[in-house]
């Protein structure tokens, strides 16, 4: 009799452990949504929406695979470089021209008739037809061309990869090196954790460049001496945020500053003495993680930003 | 006397025998998409994705897991669902990677006031970084293994900041390498899959390409 | 004398190759001025492949040396002592992964697809014991099976069980290997390996559900001898059925039976079959009638079965990931998300298309419909057999072990008096 309770008890735990099986596999509730680690991110880049005093228009909308590199010229034409091929748009959104190039287009300038493309280690010059009419040699190996500016007959490429920016004349020949590090002239040199160095031309033949591991905008004239500088770090609206930021920017008319930045994904417009101003486009407005905002000006004063992430360039318009 | 019951006994044995053949046959020698499979392993990887995506693997073809940093949404599952524990994933610091900066993306807190070693300053739950000095303006930042319990943290702030060299992987001296691996089973993502144990880590470099050894002169693409 | 083995150098060797790839100069890396040196990301690699093979050899070793216990010696204690042996390297060095009961999956996943290239080692420890199996008996299960040795350790107070509950339990393992194969050919999950009670306890580090599992079929295990051989185990099934076949299967007696009745009690698993009648007939009428009711009853099962399991689909489906996301994303489309799962949050930022993930869903969803009617018929056959076997028992003049369900634990050999070599008499010499 015992043995009989015995083996019944037995079988019901066998069939318990049978059913617990079936039920884990098949019934049970799915794994929470809860990371006891969560790092919120959303928290930083919580800004109120009111605030910017820009709207966004309509974008472009480019047909490669992937977008690097904008730039707009006097006339308002808009060109964007990227994966192996480069795009041109009139000014209301029309695709006039594209061609291909032979690598991946990291930045984009067109002045004086030609197309300047950075093409990762060297740059190639384009007519506006498309037709390559010459290929630059690398600046030095290991370079990563992220910039390009042309004012006249100079032709600056910013050089992330040897940290350095490099003055040509209009035929290739190399002037001279700016921002080397020099104790004497009180030059710290460029941090560039990260592929991301932009420079543009200011005014009275001087060159505005981003030193983005130290978070500062240096001016520079044309020969290379470092006249003044601005910019700090840290998380609030009004500094850059991370460990090397603004990634890229433009200049308004009137000199000042348009900035995009990683990590806290936003625009923002300096003064052309660098005290913030206010902010164009909030974190919500763009994927997170999205890297690389490159930033242009049109005549008509509208913001263009390269989005890679949604691969546009997307228009925003004062209110 | 043979019967036919012996007869057909023999007959299922034999059966049995060439069944066995058959399957091993087929599972060792199987077809290669168009003959030029560089890696004696046949898999037709190469023929769902249009190449081979994989590495040469010995001739016992064995396979270890390992997760994908580029499909990681650092959700923190490594550090609870892997079947050892503490978790064999641990967080990789990729040196090579690295912009050795002051104000570490993956070291410091968002709201951090001073940048210095205190631990109300870090990320990491289990202080598992260490942060030392090297010349100006720039930090090294280590992993101690023993203390990182593969959540992900680090990496997250990394890969929003900073350049992303701190990535999750699994750890192969301490990974069980099971048939099935649990955290696979959960990763959200999808992130984890079966690769050779011949090159055993999946590690991103910029523009989520693979970092491999092969290329020394060549500068990343984007 | 301390001597370095192959093994290490390889393993050193290894670690070498996969650390030095990170010694070249990558963008961006900073200039050091004051000589700094940048450390390189350490990778160790994973246990030396040799071993694989290593653990192969151990198997075959293992397998032929409890075959030579069973059949040779015909010595428990030798096959106790081998499957002690298989229970360390086994069970607790290699801790329980891979292993021949989990294999099935491997190779059902290879088969169906074509991208997993299935380890040869793994394929080898699907083979290996089966086709030992096929020259003498389930001796993988008296001496290397882990699992076994495990549940052998606990086996005090075996009962035994009724024969029509027994045969009833034994349908389970032909569900579990079905379900087994359904999920591994669709690429959903090794729920084998899930469920596998002993390897927390083999690898020495446990979570409390999975101690907990391993706890209760012990406790089972003291009472029924070896539950989760005779109850479960899918690898069983192809043992039992390639058992059934073996060239030379173990037999309680050396010699001729003798009808002493000494080995009645001495199975634990219930597996020895006994003598039914010195005169069994049975009228040609009811035979007849026998086989046409099974003849009946076996298309029914089988589709009735079928049935049953292609109304399962959407159960069976839902296990596997692509079908639970798209299911997730349903639901949020319709309903609209407060707080979004991970499974969301990824899917969303892997840029895949929608359609995508409904259109593989369909097509898994599928796959499942066809599998549980192959599944449910599989079933639906087996059971039909098993009945089919319970009515058409056949005369039993000896004491002989069911080939199939006989484990070769040689625990009853101990117990039959009869000498090796005894001539056979007059008296037992049947036609």
């Amino acid at each position: 009799m015992k043995s009989k309770i015995v083996i019944f008890v037995a079988i019901v735990m066998l069939i318990a452990i049978m059913g617990y099986m079936a039920w884990d596999l098949f019934l049970s509730a799915p794994p929470e949504a809860k990371n006891p680690w969560e790092y919120k991110l959303s928290d930083l880049k919580r800004v109120d929406s009111s605030i910017p005093n820009y709207i966004e228009m309509k974008p472009f909308k480019p047909e490669m695979e992937e977008v690097h590199g904008v730039d707009v010229d006097m006339s308002g034409t808009i060109y964007v470089v990227g994966k192996n091929r480069v795009e041109i748009f009139s000014r209301d959104g029309n695709l006039k021209n594209s061609f291909p190039i032979s690598g991946i287009g990291t930045c984009i300038t067109m002045r004086n008739q030609l197309i300047y493309v950075g093409i990762l280690d060297h740059i190639e010059l384009f007519n506006i037809s498309g037709d390559r009419i010459k290929r630059w040699k690398r600046t030095a190996p290991g370079s990563v061309i992220t910039s390009i500016a042309v004012n006249g007959n100079d032709v600056f490429l910013a050089d992330a990869g040897n940290k350095m920016v490099y003055r040509y004349t209009a035929e290739g020949k190399l002037l001279n090196r700016i921002g080397q590090k020099d104790t004497v002239q009180n030059i710290p040199g460029f941090v560039i954790p990260s592929p991301y160095f932009d420079l543009a031309i200011g005014k009275d033949r001087t060159l505005w460049v981003v030193n983005p591991g130290r978070h500062s905008f240096e001016h520079y004239t044309m020969e290379g001496h470092l006249l003044n500088s601005w910019g700090s770090a840290s998380n609030s609206t009004a500094d850059f945020c991370g460990c090397c930021n603004p990634t890229n920017f433009t200049l308004l008319n009137d000199g000042s500053f348009v900035t995009s930045e990683k990590g806290i994904e936003r625009i923002k417009i300096y003064s052309n003495e660098g005290v913030y101003r206010e902010l164009v486009a909030t974190p919500e407005m763009f994927a997170e993680g999205v890297k690389g905002l490159d930033l242009a000006v049109d005549p008509q004063g509208r913001i263009l930003v390269l989005d890679p992430a949604k691969n546009q360039v997307r228009v925003f318009v004062r209110k | 006397m043979p019967t036919r019951r012996v007869f057909l006994q023999n007959l299922i044995r034999g059966g049995i025998l060439a069944g066995l053949g058959l399957l091993t046959g087929s599972l060792v020698f199987r077809s290669r998409k168009g003959g030029t499979c560089r890696l004696n392993i046949s898999c037709n990887v190469c023929s769902k994705n249009g190449s081979c995506t994989l590495v040469p693997a010995f001739e016992t073809r064995q396979f270890v897991w390992q997760l994908d940093p580029s499909k990681c949404i650092q959700c923190g599952r490594c550090a609870t669902e892997c079947v050892r524990t503490p978790s064999a994933v641990k967080c990789v610091h990729v040196y090579a990677m690295c912009g050795y900066c002051d104000l570490c993306g993956g070291y410091f807190k968002p709201d951090t006031k001073t940048l210095n070693t205190g631990a109300e300053n870090q990320l990491c739950p289990t202080s598992a970084i260490k942060r030392s000095f090297i010349e100006d303006p720039f930090f090294e930042y280590t992993i101690d293994e023993n203390l990182c319990i593969g959540c992900g943290k680090c990496v997250k702030g990394c890969g929003a900041f900073g350049n992303g060299s701190l990535q999750l992987q699994i750890r192969h001296h301490l990974c069980d390498n099971c048939n099935e691996c649990a955290i696979a089973r959960k990763c959200p993502a999808g992130a984890f899959s079966r690769i050779p144990a011949t090159s055993p880590y999946l590690l991103r470099g910029f523009g989520k390409q693979p970092l491999s050894g092969d290329k020394p002169g060549e500068p990343e693409s984007f | 004398m301390f001597r370095i083995s192959r093994e290490f150098w390889l393993l050193l060797l290894l670690m070498l190759l996969a650390g030095s790839s990170f010694a070249i100069q990558r963008f961006p890396r900073p200039e050091f001025e004051t000589g700094y040196q940048q450390p390189d990301t350490m990778l160790p690699g994973p246990r030396a492949e040799i071993m694989a093979v290593v653990d192969l050899a151990v198997l075959i070793l293992a397998l032929s040396a409890v075959s030579w216990m069973v059949l040779k010696k015909r010595s428990r204690k030798g096959v106790f002592w081998v499957s002690m042996f298989s229970l360390v390297y086994f069970g607790f060095y290699r801790e329980g992964c891979i292993c021949a009961v989990g294999s099935v999956q491997n190779v059902t996943l290879a088969l169906f697809d074509q991208t997993y290239p299935i380890p040869l080692t793994v394929l080898a420890f699907f083979i290996i014991p089966l086709i030992f199996t096929l020259f003498f008996g389930r001796t993988f299960c008296a001496g290397v099976c882990p699992f076994g040795a495990m549940q052998d350790l606990v086996a005090f107070r075996p009962k035994t069980i009724n024969s029509k509950v027994d045969a009833a339990l034994g349908m389970i393992p032909y569900l579990y290997l079905g379900l087994a194969v359904l999920f591994a050919a669709t690429g959903t999950d090794f729920v084998i390996c899930r469920y596998d009670p002993f390897v927390g306890i083999f690898r020495l580090n446990t979570g409390f559900s999975m101690l907990l599992f391993a706890a209760i079929l012990l406790l089972t295990g003291i009472f029924i001898a070896r539950p989760y051989c005779r109850y479960l185990c899918p690898y069983g099934v192809l043992l039992n059925w390639i058992s059934r076949f073996s060239y030379r299967h173990m037999t309680i007696t050396p010699a001729e039976c003798i009808n002493c009745r000494l080995c009645e009690n001495s199975c634990p698993y219930g597996a020895i079959k006994i003598p039914n009648s010195v005169k069994y007939a049975e009228t040609r009428r009811r035979r007849v009638r026998k086989l046409m009711f099974i003849t009946l009853l076996i298309p029914f099962l089988m589709v009735g079965g079928g049935w049953a399991g292609s109304r399962l689909q959407e159960t069976f489906a839902g296990v596997n990931r692509t079908v639970k996301l798209a299911k997730e994303l349903l639901v949020s489309d319709q309903n609209g998300q407060d707080i979004e799962s991970f499974e969301i949050k990824a899917f969303r930022s892997s840029g895949k298309p929608l359609t995508e993930v409904y259109q593989e869903a369909r097509i898994i969803l599928h796959r499942f419909l066809i599998g549980g009617w192959i599944l449910g018929a599989f079933l639906g056959l087996t059971t039909g057999l098993m009945v089919a076997g319970k009515l058409l028992e056949n005369h039993q003049s000896d004491y002989v072990p069911d080939k199939g369900a006989c484990l070769s634990c040689a625990r009853c050999t101990d117990y039959c008096p009869v000498m090796r070599n005894t001539m056979p008499t007059e008296l037992n010499h049947k036609a």
